[in-house]
């Protein structure tokens, strides 16, 4: 039964991060529902058996599959964290939105951002290669 | 097998391109063109074969549920098209060296993209199974687009969007026709299908029938998709002389003639092949007539004569099929020559517009001259094989069978457009013949440039006595196409029969109209012209784009929540419906009984969660998400999870340090939480989805035996892979697939991270010199060498207990990422790790730990153990893979930490930032 309050509370808790302003807050809340969903797989396999798959198998080992799953998850949700954070330093939406990537600095950021977007040698690449070829 | 042989043989020479190119430049292409030559060689090796009415074969097992094949045969038909792909494609390679000579287009990009072409073309005439041809076809199409937009230009992107935008909708529909002949038929087997027409029948049949006309019209721009065409000349003249000349826009009337087997005989289908081919073959050699500009008056004409063509198919005897087959050899071979030369022109005068060439043949004899007997085949001149050709196609045309008038009306129709074609070709030789030269200073091309169009020019008319040769093979062809009887014997000089009479009316009314051209030309002005096909279709796509950004609008916000509340509201909705849908459950769920740590874990849970929502400060709210991870990991120790609990702890360790780092010069206190309203809304969202996830949860989850396939892990797995670590077994020997499809999840994002910071180098002036920390730079030496010690444990010992490759990378991860804390301007030892070799290192080892059984003669991924002498451990492919594993997991964070961790560039001039642009 616990797991359903865990599930829960990290559900509730990220869905509140993830619908205010500010990214930094979509990420936090992006990683507590990722670990919400991870209890979920845990639990689908059931939590009444709780002995490591390790030593010899009895009637209380776990059960090894979704815990190999949520093995697999927790790195994939660590890569989209990661990159969520490269998003969020490049910039909230492209030069047009000239929202502040965490909702609550200077205007410092969002200058560096831009110019980023422009030295960024794949933009670069792309219109030199046009221009070259015209 | 000599088919697979001919097709690896043509993706090899791509592949080879850039080699020739770095040895030969742009004369790669006279190499490629013998490559092409040799292609062509070793299918003709099989001529006797296929004149003896055998076929040559092959195929294997694809999708065996499906029961498809990857199956090539080649028949009559086949060759003749292959040979038109390879010959005028040898052709075109020779042409090319001198052409891309004054033009700025990457010759290596266009080679490439050619003989890949010409690989997809073969593949899709010499397919046996519906989906092979299905995916040739496809492939013909994009390629068609990638050299139609070559180079980017601005002015070939709408064409070029256009072309791909109708092939691919005709793609579509052969996809959907041959889906309902599955369905249907019950296979895909070509072969099958064309033997036993019988097998489909009723609606089925006129669905898959329209289908494939759709599919074959817009290929072979018949109206009312003809538009794309013109519009694909844009390309380069290569591209428009092999492509959309000679072989792409043929592969509809290959569909047409593969399938005049199954419909023979129904009078829509004939209908509608006669009535549609015939109209565009009129109205495309109006509109050539119209024009100044020789390469759009070409692209009319082949409008025109692919309608020509598809007509004669509809007529659907053995005369006719004969007849079809020639004139595709005959329309390739004249219509690539005088696109050829028509570039030459352009090359060398500048200028394709026909009132400015005056007087040409003065400068440009031998070009003028070439020029003129290829137009000669195009208006069916003897001795020509366009002579041969199209008295063929009137003899055929004069047979439709359906009523005597019909075959009057569509060898009337049939002449019509020849008149008219005779009259545009008379009119492009004689631009060129009349008055004083314009431009004096104009010369001859080199020989080598002239040469290809030469060869063609007097191949296609040297063809016409000796049409007798090509005989047995046409004949084949047209049998194979429809097995009902043997075509007449092809002969130069029939006689006077009917259809040399109407050659003769079609000279003289051709003579008369280039005569009167001048009132023909007041009378075509006055003519309204065709209903705008292809504004119709561009409007209707900035429709479709339109509505798009409408949908998209709100997504367009600075803040994410608007449309993130969207598919929250969503589950809740879902969740409330099954909360009334849904009265009987499953019995034996219904959730675990909790044990008092559980309550102690939730408790801390609720409180870090709350401290969480409350918090300004951006460093307390990563400290606190750190904290709720790691109580987490805790929770996951205690229910039986060590392995999950152990990498949980080290990505939230790991997570806290990126953030640290990626935010170092970011605000330090997070955005208001905003107006009192839209907090209450959100938090309200919050709770509704948290209690549908809780409700979920208890619901659902919570079996109180073990799953199947778990107890089969638990007892087998030792057996079977010799570790002991089931959960680690699971990941590297039983589900690797699965578990090496993650890791280049995590690759894809290290590469991703790469290019997002791409022109922001780790160079150590970025860096403050006060980056540096004592302490942590003590900690780092101390620490690092101890951290990889046990990572490399961690790592050895994964299959027998807790660890693996996942685990070791992060603990890994964890030192690069205290190095770079400690010493951002690089540390010692560990930076010089990289991360694209590592990800491209690990997807390699893990690759061939996957391979290696099948060299064995295993199936993929089966683990494999080598025993070594003495107190070395034995050698896995398991092992082998989990460090494929272990490399790409430590990209990603060496990735992460690197790129996320060098502070932003500062800014450039901004003049020059607004140039880039």
């Amino acid at each position: 039964m616990s797991a359903a309050f865990v599930v829960g509370v990290l559900v509730a808790a990220g869905v509140f991060l993830l619908l205010r302003p500010g990214l930094l807050r979509v990420v936090l809340g992006f990683v507590l529902l990722g670990h919400a969903v991870n209890v979920v797989l845990l639990a689908a396999g059931g939590l009444g058996r709780r002995t490591a798959a390790l030593e010899e198998v009895g009637p209380d080992t776990a059960d090894p599959l979704p815990q190999a799953f949520v093995l697999t998850a927790i790195v994939i949700t660590f890569g989209i964290t990661i990159h969520l954070l490269g998003l969020l330093r490049r910039g909230a939406g492209g030069p047009t939105s000239g929202a502040d990537p965490t909702g609550g600095g200077s205007g410092t950021e969002s200058t560096d951002e831009t110019d980023d977007t422009d030295t960024g040698g794949d933009d670069t690449g792309g219109n030199g290669t046009v221009g070259r070829r015209r | 097998m000599i088919l697979a042989v001919a097709l690896a043989w043509q993706v090899g020479l791509a592949a080879c391109v850039p080699l020739l190119v770095r040895r030969f430049g742009r004369n790669a292409g006279y190499p490629l063109a013998a490559g092409y030559l040799t292609g062509a060689a070793l299918l003709l090796s099989r001529l006797p074969v296929i004149l003896d009415d055998r076929e040559v074969a092959v195929a294997w097992r694809w999708l065996p549920g499906l029961e498809v094949h990857a199956a090539l045969r080649m028949d009559a038909l086949g060759l003749v098209f292959a040979l038109l792909a390879l010959g005028v494609g040898a052709l075109i390679m020779a042409y090319c060296p001198r052409y891309l000579d004054g033009t700025e287009v990457e010759q290596e990009r266009v080679y490439v993209t050619m003989t890949l072409f010409a690989a997809a073309m073969l593949g899709l005439v010499l397919a046996d199974d519906l989906l092979v041809l299905f995916v040739f076809w496809e492939l013909t199409s994009i390629l068609s687009f990638v050299l139609i937009g070559q180079g980017g230009r601005p002015a070939a992107t709408g064409p070029a969007v256009q072309a791909l935008l109708v092939t691919v909708a005709g793609g579509l529909a052969l996809l959907a026709a041959i889906v309902l002949l599955a369905v249907h038929v019950g296979t895909t087997s070509l072969d099958t299908i064309v033997a036993e027409p019988e097998r489909l029948s009723g609606g089925p049949a006129w669905v898959v029938g329209a289908l494939i006309i759709v599919a074959a019209f817009t290929k072979s721009a018949q109206l009312p998709f003809h538009f794309w065409l013109p519009g694909a000349m844009v390309a380069i003249t290569p591209v428009s002389a092999y492509l959309h000349a000679a072989t792409m826009v043929k592969a509809g009337i290959y569909l047409l003639m593969r399938f005049s087997a199954v419909f023979a005989g129904s009078w829509a289908w004939d209908g509608t092949l006669i009535a549609v081919g015939l109209l565009t073959a009129i109205l495309g050699a109006l509109l050539a007539l119209r024009q100044y500009d020789l390469k759009a008056l070409l692209a009319y004409s082949t409008v025109s004569q692919l309608g020509l063509l598809v007509g004669v198919i509809g007529v659907g005897t053995p005369a006719a099929d004969a007849a079809a087959i020639l004139y595709t050899v005959a329309h390739a071979l004249f219509k690539a020559t005088l696109f050829m030369l028509v570039g030459i022109i352009d090359h060398q005068a500048g200028s394709r517009d026909v009132r400015e060439l005056a007087g040409l043949h003065r400068v440009m004899p031998a070009t003028v001259s070439l020029t003129a007997l290829a137009a000669m085949s195009m208006a069916g001149l003897p001795p020509t094989i366009g002579f041969v050709g199209k008295e063929a196609i009137f003899e055929s045309l004069g047979e439709a069978h359906g009523g005597w008038w019909l075959g009057w009306c569509a060898a009337g129709l049939g002449v019509l457009a020849s008149v008219l074609t005779f009259a545009y070709a008379a009119r492009l030789v004689h631009g060129m013949v009349e008055g004083p030269p314009r431009q004096r200073q104009l010369r001859e091309p080199s020989w080598a440039f002239l040469a290809p169009a030469a060869v063609a020019a007097v191949v296609a008319t040297a063809l016409g006595p000796t049409v007798a040769v090509l005989s047995p093979l046409v004949e084949r062809a047209a049998n194979d196409a429809r097995p009902e009887g043997t075509p007449p014997y092809l002969a130069f000089w029939h006689g006077f029969t009917p259809a040399l009479g109407l050659s003769l009316l079609t000279v003289l009314l051709g003579v008369l109209m280039f005569l009167g051209r001048v009132r023909v030309d007041r009378w075509l002005r006055a003519v309204p012209t065709t209903p705008p096909f292809a504004e119709l279709l561009e409007r209707a796509r900035q429709a479709l784009l339109h509505t798009g950004s409408i949908v998209a609008r709100t997504a367009h916000a600075s803040s994410p929540a608007p449309y993130l509340a969207r598919p929250l509201l969503a589950a809740v909705a879902l969740a409330a419906v099954a909360a009334v849908a849904l009265p009987d459950l499953p019995a034996g769920l219904g959730g675990d009984p909790a044990r008092p740590g559980d309550w102690l874990m939730l408790g801390l849970l609720v409180t870090a969660l709350g401290g969480l929502l409350v918090v300004r400060s951006a460093l307390a709210a990563i400290g606190l998400t750190g904290v709720v991870g790691l109580l987490l990991s805790a929770w996951f120790l205690t229910v039986g999870a060590p392995d999950v609990a152990l990498t949980l702890m080290l990505v939230e360790v790991l997570t806290a340090v990126v953030v640290m780092l990626a935010l170092r010069q970011q605000p330090r206190r997070l955005a208001h939480v905003g107006r009192r309203v839209s907090v209450t809304g959100a938090a309200l969202l919050a709770v509704a989805t948290g209690v549908a996830a809780a409700a979920g949860t208890a619901v659902l989850t919570g079996r109180d035996r073990l799953s199947d396939p778990g107890r089969w892990y638990l007892d087998r797995a030792e057996e079977l892979t010799g570790g002991a670590n089931v959960v680690n077994t699971i990941l590297v020997d039983f589900r690797a697939l699965d578990t090496l499809g993650e890791a280049v999840v995590l690759a894809v994002v290290a590469l991703g991270l790469v290019r997002l910071a791409a022109g922001r180098p780790i160079e150590p002036a970025n860096v403050e010199p006060a980056g540096e920390d004592l302490v942590l730079g003590l900690a780092y030496r101390v620490l690092a060498p101890v951290m990889l010690l046990a990572s490399a444990v961690l790592f050895l010992r994964g299959h027998e207990e807790t660890g693996g490759g996942f685990i070791g990378a992060l603990l890994a991860g964890t030192a690069v990422g205290l190095g770079q804390l400690a010493h951002p301007g690089g540390a010692p030892l560990l930076s010089r790790l990289r991360s694209a070799p590592l990800a491209a290192a690990g997807l390699l080892t893990a690759t061939v730990a996957g391979l290696v059984p099948l060299a064995a003669g295993r199936p993929l991924f089966t683990p494999l153990s080598v025993a070594l002498p003495g107190p070395v451990p034995s050698l896995s492919t398991s092992l082998l893979f989990d460090l494929g594993i272990y490399l790409m997991v430590l990209a990603l964070v060496v990735a992460a930490v690197r790129r996320l961790g060098v502070p932003p560039a500062r800014p450039v001039v901004p003049s020059e930032a607004g140039g880039a642009r």
